[in-house]
């Protein structure tokens, strides 16, 4: 007989971070001083693996095909549960990887990474979030030792002042978020999700819940720093190190969409809050006028910049509005195409951006420099890691061979398919123009001469591994776009199907 | 064994494109391992091509169904309305013969090359051979296509081989110049193509030239009301096969160079003279016709278009006779001629003659490829002098190409009993039975007629001022001999030229009521619907004839070789003597539109820099200041735009609260509003 795992076994991914959490706070204690910075990344990495190993073999053995729920319907594990799971553990496993010769002179190593994993086991809980109080949960953990990353750099001004900013910041969106959920428990009754949704048919109480959802919509909008809960994003994204910025505007991110697309489509499901006359709590509308200000505003920030990084910054604002699109189209009825399309792009895009992070995460390595003239004529010095950043460019662009290309086609092919031709224009033009700022930085890169020497002593092991990881995730995920695409489906598929 | 021989046909086009292989790469990387500069690979390339070909000639004919039909699919289509496009190889008695032709031609002009390139110690010689294996690669690909999308990819690589070669001596200023012409002259045609093979797969979902599938066969459903097409432009479904006719036919006429279109051609003559051969009697120029024959079921069903044709094809057989009477160079005059006989082939086609006109084809590939080559030995006896003015009298220093000209000349010229009397015979009796119900048929036939005298005309002045009289200079008096390897393309096409029209004597089958129509059984040996019997079906026409059949058959005969006769005979009596004058100066001003090609290429250049330039222009300025404005308006508003953006990041975080804030507010009082909270 086959030996069966005990339900809560589902939620390995969660645990493995947990647990990796937990064994560096044991070694920290051992011996605070530990100058052993590879066995910490080693384990945090191992711990990371681990994770996208167990959810990728979840995946593969069909676990969440039929829901797994667990304390009493709190959390429920499912195939979109375990794909953004995968999606977060291989983020965390990059920037682990990096952070072990970024933060080379860095103390507090061990708080270090014990951080990301507390903030990555948040992350992973946050998909299988089931209840609003869990969901809350789950934003705080992944939320606040994200606070505490930004800031990790105690002596950087930038990154002490962005860190408070994100936490004010974060304070104010999480008030929101929770006096959003007590008001949506007010009229509901209830906080676990399937039975929200029973709260629209709730006579003369509307407005108290509208303003509810509207209030939770704005808490996620803070977390995948959506346009207007975006201020905090730019500042912390160039004041944090590099691999903290990737980890939050690659994997943060996309919990923020995972919890969102999760609690929108069962909480607030379409068909009763929005197509019912008796409550009509056009949610799809708000998302609509957040998506196309997002996107906009993004990608035209992004394209005056003059540092790299913030430049990264905006455009990962500008990300959330291409991937708020899987909200922003939804109908009713086979949603199972842009929601999904939208689930492949936030896997596409939690490497191709992690990379780019990763490869400012190495010019700061090298003090290169911030802006777009210090990066001219890198190419000559380091030619593979300024193709690998070629790489990441244009797929955010959404050029061909690359995976950006075919999510972003995907997703905007699903906006049309459910009538919001306007939708897609706008992400269209939007890429368009963001063709510009990506390619001023192939352009300083490849085509421009050196102003000065660069001062590259060595080439750090494990930023490069993890940059090529990335790079070949990227071109990869094109030809192999195929079984990303199938399970996205049936993550998209588990919600709304 | 018929098997093994189908199974080999894609290697008939390959063979050739293995040699132009080994002259591109063997000449870039290892020039000295090449023999011959690639002449020996190409010649064994399309020795094999021509042994396959009969090979697949022979089990055509052997093969119960007379045809072998593969297609493999290459791109396959999506979705419900969605059509796949295919290569494929479709053989059947037509495309056999001229696979043949093709390869025959294509293993003499590589013969022929060895002492027109080699022995004339021209430099360049890989590319000179990568181009020939790969233009006669490309055109028995177009040749055994089994579909309109694939013979329109051939057909273009033709059109580019035939740029690379007639560009072969690019420093000098005439061939580059040369070959742009045509290049640009036939793509304008090939415009007309491309859409036309759009429109078709638009209309049919298919282009297969046979098979129940194929679009000659739905087209006749549909005419017959048995099936339905999607039409398009709110035309019925004749008006609109027409319109698809036509545009195909956009490439034929540039190709074949018909008139307007002709003009490519005498420029063309700057490639090398065994380019021209190929180009002339085989590949680029018969393209065209070919492509018409081999959808000829389409063709059929289209009156208008036939008429057309027919009309275009005579008028350009007159017209390019015309011209060819005045000219001074030898090769000047073979490009008219030409033109010209290409003329009576689409005269042939347009009357409902397929046997006729693919007849004509076929003697005119070896008369026309033999003319050529001759011309080309000429040329080199000359050394390169193509002036017929400074020829004369070579008939006695070189006999062989004398007489092989010769034999050239009767076929061209149609004196009976060599190939080219019997087929244009046939052509101009075909036009002269349908016409006689039809006007404007009659009129096609009528300078279709005429042609004939100044075939004959300008055919025999050639020769006299060749080959007869006194030498008119030195190198004429002395000169260059050739060798074996010039002569003995000239002694097979010169016997092919002879007897090649012994196949189809329609006027001596007629007469003696024995069965000679051996080429009419050859294109009736197929699959019924690609047969000339059943084109016969299809075709519009009712025959006509004056008294009985066999005096039609008799005075048709007896006119054209009448006309072609006097031609010849005036032309004979005035230049074969010792000291021929330039009778064509009595023409006065007549002669100065025909030597400058009735101001063809004047006008074409005014209307591209007359007309097309000035609107270029204005496009340009369209674009430059419209279009281009937009979009650099748009970039500079995205940029201020953004750079207000970035003034709202103003680094306070109050500020960020309080936007944060008020946004929400303004969000949920939007919502609220749409939504009738309050």
């Amino acid at each position: 007989m086959v030996y069966q795992l005990p339900p809560w076994a589902a939620l390995a991914p969660t645990l493995l971070f947990v647990a990796v959490a937990l064994v560096l706070f044991v070694i920290d204690s051992i011996n605070p001083d530990t100058e052993n910075r590879l066995l910490l990344a080693a384990t945090a990495t191992a711990g990371s693996l681990a994770a996208a190993g167990v959810s990728v073999w979840y995946l593969l053995a069909g676990t969440g095909e039929a829901p797994i729920r667990l304390f009493q319907n709190t959390l429920v594990v499912d195939t979109m549960s375990l794909f953004f799971a995968f999606v977060f553990a291989s983020v965390t496993a990059l920037v682990v990887v990096a952070s072990y010769d970024y933060m080379r002179d860095h103390s507090y190593q061990a708080e270090y990474y014990a951080l990301v994993a507390l903030a990555a086991s948040g992350m992973t809980l946050m998909p299988a979030a089931n209840s609003l109080a869990v969901v809350f949960i789950s934003l705080e953990l992944s939320s606040l030792p994200s606070y505490a990353l930004v800031a990790i750099l105690k002596r950087n001004r930038g990154s002490v002042e962005a860190g408070l900013k994100y936490f004010l910041i974060g304070a104010l969106s999480s008030s929101i978020l929770a006096y959003g959920i007590s008001l949506v428990y007010a009229v509901s009754g209830s906080l676990l999700l399937p039975q929200v949704a029973e709260a629209a048919s709730v006579e003369g109480l509307t407005g108290v819940l509208g303003i509810g959802v509207l209030m939770v919509l704005g808490g996620f909008a803070f977390k995948t720093a959506s346009v207007p809960f975006h201020f905090w994003a730019p500042e912390a994204y160039e004041g944090a190190p590099a691999p903290v910025s990737a980890f939050l505007s690659s994997a943060s991110k996309a919990a923020g969409f995972a919890v969102a697309f999760r609690v929108f489509t069962v909480a607030f499901p379409v068909e009763t809050y929005v197509q019912t006359a008796a409550a009509s709590i056009d949610w799809v509308l708000a998302v609509q006028i957040l998506a196309v200000v997002t996107m906009t505003l993004g990608n035209f920030a992004a394209a005056t910049q003059d540092t790299v990084k913030r430049m990264l910054a905006y455009s990962s604002v500008g990300h959330a509005g291409y991937a708020l699109i899987g909200l922003a189209a939804l109908t009713g009825g086979n949603d199972q195409f842009v929601l999904g399309a939208s689930m492949a792009h936030l896997l596409v895009y939690g490497f191709m951006n992690t990379g780019a992070f990763l490869f400012i995460a190495l010019a700061e390595y090298w003090s290169v420099g911030r802006t777009f003239e210090d990066y001219n004529g890198l190419a000559t010095r380091a030619p593979f890691a300024c193709a690998a950043m070629t790489v990441f460019m244009f797929s955010l662009a959404g050029l061909p061979p690359f995976g950006g290309f075919a999510s972003k086609y995907l997703l905007f092919a699903g906006a049309v398919g459910a009538g919001f031709w306007w939708l897609a224009a706008v992400g269209a033009i939007n890429s368009a123009l963001s063709l510009y700022y990506y390619s001023r930085v192939v352009k300083a890169m490849w085509i421009e001469e050196p102003s000065s020497e660069f001062a590259i002593e060595s080439k750090p092991v494990g930023l490069y591994a993890a940059i090529a990881a990335a790079a070949v995730a990227t071109v990869l995920l094109l030809p192999g776009f195929a079984p990303v695409w199938e399970y996205a489906q049936s993550a998209a598929a588990a919600l709304v199907a | 064994m018929a098997a093994l021989s189908f199974e080999l046909a894609p290697v008939i086009a390959a063979l050739p494109f293995v040699s132009f292989l080994i002259a591109l790469l063997a000449g870039a990387f290892a020039p000295r391992l090449l023999p011959k500069g690639g002449a020996i690979p190409g010649i064994a390339a399309t020795a094999g091509s021509l042994l396959l070909s009969a090979w697949a000639a022979l089990a055509v004919w052997n093969s119960s169904e007379g045809v072998y039909h593969e297609s493999i699919t290459w791109v396959a289509g999506v979705g419900d309305a969605a059509f796949d496009l295919h290569f494929g190889i479709l053989l059947d008695p037509l495309s056999t013969m001229m696979l043949v032709i093709v390869s025959l031609v294509a293993v003499l002009v590589h013969v022929f090359s060895l002492g027109y390139m080699n022995d004339e110690g021209e430099t360049g010689l890989p590319r000179y051979y990568a181009g020939l294996g790969l233009f006669t690669a490309s055109m028995l690909s177009f040749v055994f296509a089994s579909n309109l999308l694939m013979a329109f990819m051939f057909f273009e690589l033709v059109g580019l081989c035939s740029w690379l070669l007639i560009g072969f001596h690019f420093r000098e200023p005439g061939p580059p110049s040369a070959a742009k012409k045509a290049f640009l002259v036939t793509r304008f045609g090939d415009y007309f193509f491309l859409v036309g093979v759009v429109g078709v797969f638009a209309t049919f979902g298919t282009t297969a030239f046979a098979g129940s599938e194929s679009f000659p066969h739905l087209a006749e459903q549909v005419l017959a009301g048995e099936a339905s097409a999607t039409t398009f432009l709110g035309l019925d479904p004749q008006a609109w096969f027409a319109v698809l006719g036509l545009l195909v036919l956009g490439g034929v006429v540039g190709k074949s160079a018909q008139y307007p279109l002709h003009t490519w051609l005498p420029d063309a003559m700057e490639g090398p003279t065994p380019v021209s051969a190929l180009i002339h009697a085989a590949t680029m120029v018969a393209a065209g016709v070919y492509l018409v024959a081999r959808m000829y079921g389409f063709y059929a069903l289209l009156p208008q278009v036939l008429a057309f044709i027919a009309f275009v094809g005579g008028f350009t057989a007159l017209f390019a006779a015309s011209m060819g009477v005045v000219k001074k160079e030898l090769k000047q005059v073979l490009a008219y001629s030409t033109i010209s006989q290409y003329g009576y082939m689409m005269l042939g086609l347009g009357a409902g003659g397929y046997v006729a006109a693919t007849f004509h084809l076929m003697t005119h590939a070896f008369f026309k490829a033999l003319l050529f080559l001759g011309a080309g030995s000429v040329i080199i006896a000359m050394h390169h002098n193509e002036n017929m003015w400074d020829m004369g009298g070579l008939k006695e220093k070189m006999p062989v190409t004398y007489y092989a000209f010769l034999s050239g000349s009767l076929a061209l010229a149609g004196i009976v009993p060599f190939s080219g009397f019997w087929s244009k015979d046939e052509v101009l009796y075909e036009a002269l039975v349908h016409g006689l119900d039809s006007p404007l048929l009659l009129g096609a036939y009528a300078m279709g007629l005429l042609a004939v005298f100044f075939t004959g005309f300008y055919t025999f002045r050639m020769v006299a001022l060749t080959f007869h009289g006194d030498p008119r200079t030195d190198t004429a008096r002395d000169p260059h001999g050739v060798g074996w390897n010039v002569k003995l393309p000239l002694v097979v096409l010169g016997t092919l030229a002879a007897v090649a029209g012994l196949v189809n004597m329609v006027p001596v089958a007629e007469l003696t009521g024995a069965h000679l129509e051996f080429l009419h059984d050859w294109l009736d040996a197929g699959p019924e619907a690609l047969t000339a019997h059943h084109y016969g079906d299809l075709l519009p026409y009712s025959s006509g004839t004056i008294g009985t059949e066999l005096t039609t058959v008799l005075l048709s005969a007896g006119v054209s070789l009448g006309l072609a006769l006097a031609g010849a005979g005036l032309a004979w009596k005035l230049y074969a003597v010792a000291d021929p004058d330039e009778h064509t100066d009595k023409l006065g001003s007549a002669k100065t539109v025909l030597f400058n090609n009735y101001y063809q290429d004047e006008y074409q250049v005014w209307i591209a820099t007359g007309l097309t330039l000035p609107l270029a222009r204005a496009a340009d300025k369209f674009d430059q200041g419209v279009i281009d404005g937009v979009v650099n308006g748009v970039s500079s508003v995205s940029l201020l735009s953004g750079s207000r953006v970035k003034r709202i990041q103003s680094g306070v975080v109050t500020n960020y609260a309080f936007l944060l804030t008020a946004s929400l507010v303004v969000l949920l009082v939007a919502i609220g509003l749409i939504g009738g909270w309050f």
